[in-house]
């Protein structure tokens, strides 16, 4: 029994622990999940709207870039004309001033070679009267785009012409008359050179107020430029601090959710890291105890492969003791049954014919020959008490129990209804108190108070007065049953050999016995599971004890027994 | 002896058994018609009808067999056996008187169907005692069917 359960027990244990490896593997993914934290959202993409904005700013700045782009080249253009203009207006004034200067060499030669008569001015003269056409050229040239110059360049070519008239008059007076100019003749030229003089001043003049004018013009459209340049850049700046200030928010926003990614990410690899470590030490368990499961399904299997060949070896060593036994019980039952068969039948012929004899043919016997034939038949009595007593304990020892609750006053009764027809003619008082019942089984129960009370009867035969005692006590739990008499009694120095099959405290002239009674007695009692013995004393009876059946598991017995025969 | 008209049929292959049977059931003037077998084949062809026994008759069947069980050739139990399963002889009462007291044989001998079961007692006056009882009982007091035959084994064809 101790291996099965130990094996269960082993069984068991290893599937348990396998159970509950796999519940927590089943569990865990649960616990873990409820641990993990939604993860907070990540700032959403950089919005639609904020993204229009950008774009939008991102478009006026182009636009303002190239806007300032624009105003800057029209600055420098505006710039260039204005140079232009400068330059212009300084070559028609440099025109004017030579125009007058050659007037003025001119009139001066001219008057002073009127007034002196040398050559040389002359020479002079005719040189500065040449180049004034060409300045006059180079003026009308200038001044192209202008209608007002013009017309003033027309008055002065007018006056330069009436100025050089004038000149060339007072020189032809002085190379043909010799004559000196006079003082009317000095203020008209003087007063001709004046006229030519504020004619180019007004050219002048008007040439500076066109300048000015014109300066006027683009400084002011310098100064728009200017302004839009500067608004332009402020406006730029602003929207390129403002661009930064959003990037920066972006950037700020996106490093605080990279942060958080990271931080996430870095709390993620944790976790999984920590999951991965409780799942490698959870496989790593359940490889051990899967290891220790194999280990122990092949310890299991070889005690299992030993048990079956111990099992096998001990079903082989029972089957041949079975046989054995078998063999043995066969022959043992042969042989009873040809002691039965076979020996009762030649006991039983010499019974009869010696019988027979004696009845038939006694009379013609002398008297010696009829004692004769006496003893055959005694002793053939005899043979057969002593066959059937051995086949009857043979029969005991091959006997299988049938216990069943028994009323032990009825056996009584019946034994000794059956005794006192063979004790006819002796005083013989029968004291049989109240008896149990008890689990046994009633045939060889019967048998025992056969043997004993027959005993009683037989060994209190010498006395006048037999008294024959049953009664029972209970000790230790257990019925002991008690038969005592008054009879011839034995001494105590033979009392182990009572129970010896053949064993006789009396001699076979004083006490008819076979020597097997009590040991029949014994074995019935010791399969029984109880205990016989005797106490007597030589002369003064005997009393023989016996237990039989266990005291509480019968009173159970015997009242439900009650109970079921009441009903 | 007429064979044909026998009380009872003693199936005892033992002379000594058989002389001291029939000394008992004489002693008792019950020996009138005794047939002794002295093994199973012969006590079976006796009360088949066959063999040396061919002349007789199913209307005569015996009033008891008295059965040893340890037989030659055929043994008591087969012989019982037969005579148990067929409807023309199983009407007749049959007495196993053996030495054996073998539970064994007691139940197989009440289980193919015999009448009484009687171990022969060693001392001779008990075993006198025993067939005297048993003669009166199956010869005198009990009721046989007439001719021994079943209703049914006489309408059989």
């Amino acid at each position: 029994m101790r291996e099965p359960s130990f094996l269960m027990k082993t069984l068991e244990a290893t599937s348990e622990l396998h159970l509950r490896t796999n519940r927590r593997l089943q569990e865990s993914p649960l616990r873990k999940k409820s641990e993990i934290v939604e993860p907070q959202p990540i700032h959403a993409p950089i919005e639609a709207p904020l993204r229009r904005r950008v774009t939008g700013g991102f478009i006026v700045a182009v636009l303002m870039t190239a806007f300032v782009g624009f105003s800057s080249w029209r600055y420098a253009r505006l710039a260039a004309e204005d140079a232009d203009w400068v330059v212009h207006t300084y070559a028609v004034m440099d025109a004017l001033e030579l125009t007058t200067k050659h007037v003025i060499e001119v009139e001066t030669s001219a008057r002073t070679f009127a007034a002196t008569g040398q050559d040389s001015l002359l020479a002079h003269y005719e040189a500065a009267k040449a180049t004034i056409a060409q300045d006059e050229n180079a003026l009308r040239r200038l001044t192209a785009d202008n209608p007002i110059q013009q017309r003033r360049l027309d008055l002065l070519e007018r006056q330069v012409d009436a100025t050089l008239k004038f000149a060339a008059s007072l020189v032809a007076k002085r190379q043909r008359l010799q004559a000196i100019p006079s003082d009317s003749e000095i203020l008209e030229t003087e007063r001709l050179m004046d006229s030519t003089r504020d004619t180019s001043q007004g050219m002048q003049a008007e040439e500076m107020h066109l300048l000015s004018l014109r300066t006027n013009k683009t400084n002011a459209g310098r100064r728009l430029t200017s302004l839009i340049i500067v608004v332009g850049i402020f406006v730029g700046a602003g929207l390129l601090a403002l661009a930064r200030l959003a990037v920066n928010r972006e950037i700020d926003v996106s490093t605080g959710a990279r942060a958080q990614i990271i931080a996430l990410n870095a709390d993620l690899e944790q976790r999984v890291e920590i999951r991965t470590a409780a799942l490698q030490s959870e496989i790593e368990e359940r490889k051990l105890a899967e290891e220790r499961l194999a280990g122990q399904a092949k310890e299991l299997a070889r005690s299992q492969r030993e048990i079956r060949i111990l099992n096998d070896g001990l079903e082989l060593r029972v089957v041949e003791r079975t046989a054995q036994l078998a063999e043995t019980n066969k022959e043992l039952e042969a042989f009873t049954y040809s002691v039965s068969h076979d020996l009762r039948a030649p006991l039983r012929h010499i019974s009869g014919f010696s019988k027979i004899l004696s009845e038939e043919f006694g009379a013609a016997l002398n008297p010696d020959a009829q004692r004769y034939l006496q003893r055959i038949q005694d002793g053939t009595h005899r043979m057969g008490l002593l066959v059937d007593e051995l086949l009857n304990l043979a029969k005991v020892g091959r006997h299988a129990l049938y216990r069943q609750v028994t009323g032990l006053g009825a056996v009584v009764a019946e034994v000794v209804s059956m005794l006192t027809s063979e004790s006819e003619g002796r005083q013989v008082e029968w004291k049989i108190a109240d008896l149990p019942f008890v689990e046994c089984d009633p045939v060889l129960i019967k048998q025992v108070f056969q043997n004993l009370l027959a005993n009683a009867l037989k060994f209190t035969c010498p006395r006048d007065r037999a008294i024959i005692e049953v009664s029972h006590r209970e000790e230790n739990g257990q019925h002991v049953i008690i038969i005592r008499d008054n009879g011839v009694g034995f001494s105590m120095k033979y009392a182990d050999k009572l129970f010896g099959v053949f064993q006789r405290l009396h001699r076979p002239e004083d006490f008819e016995g076979t020597g097997i009674g009590l040991a029949t007695v014994y074995r019935i009692i010791q399969k029984h599971g109880g205990r016989v013995w005797a106490e007597a004393e030589l002369d003064k009876g005997a009393t023989f004890y016996f237990t039989v059946g266990d005291l509480e598991q019968t009173e159970v017995k015997y009242k439900t027994t009650a109970a079921g025969a009441q009903l | 002896m007429n064979i044909r008209e026998v009380d009872i049929l003693l199936v005892e292959d033992s002379q000594d058994d058989a002389d001291l049977a029939v000394h008992a059931l004489r002693h008792e003037k019950l020996a009138s018609s005794i047939f002794n077998a002295r093994d199973g084949e012969v006590a079976l062809d006796f009360l088949f009808c066959r063999g040396e026994f061919a002349q007789r008759s199913f209307d005569h069947p015996p009033k008891l067999i008295l059965l040893d069980l340890k037989l030659p050739k055929v043994d008591g139990m087969q012989v019982l056996k037969e005579v148990k399963n067929d409807p023309r002889t199983k009407a007749i009462p049959v007495v196993i008187m053996t030495s054996s007291k073998e539970e064994r044989d007691l139940a197989s001998g009440y289980d193919l169907g015999v009448n009484s079961y009687i171990q022969k007692p060693v001392d001779f006056d008990q075993f006198r005692e025993t067939v005297k009882r048993v003669g009166l009982y199956w010869l005198v007091t009990n009721q046989a069917p007439v001719n021994g035959l079943l209703h049914a084994a006489k309408q059989a064809p």
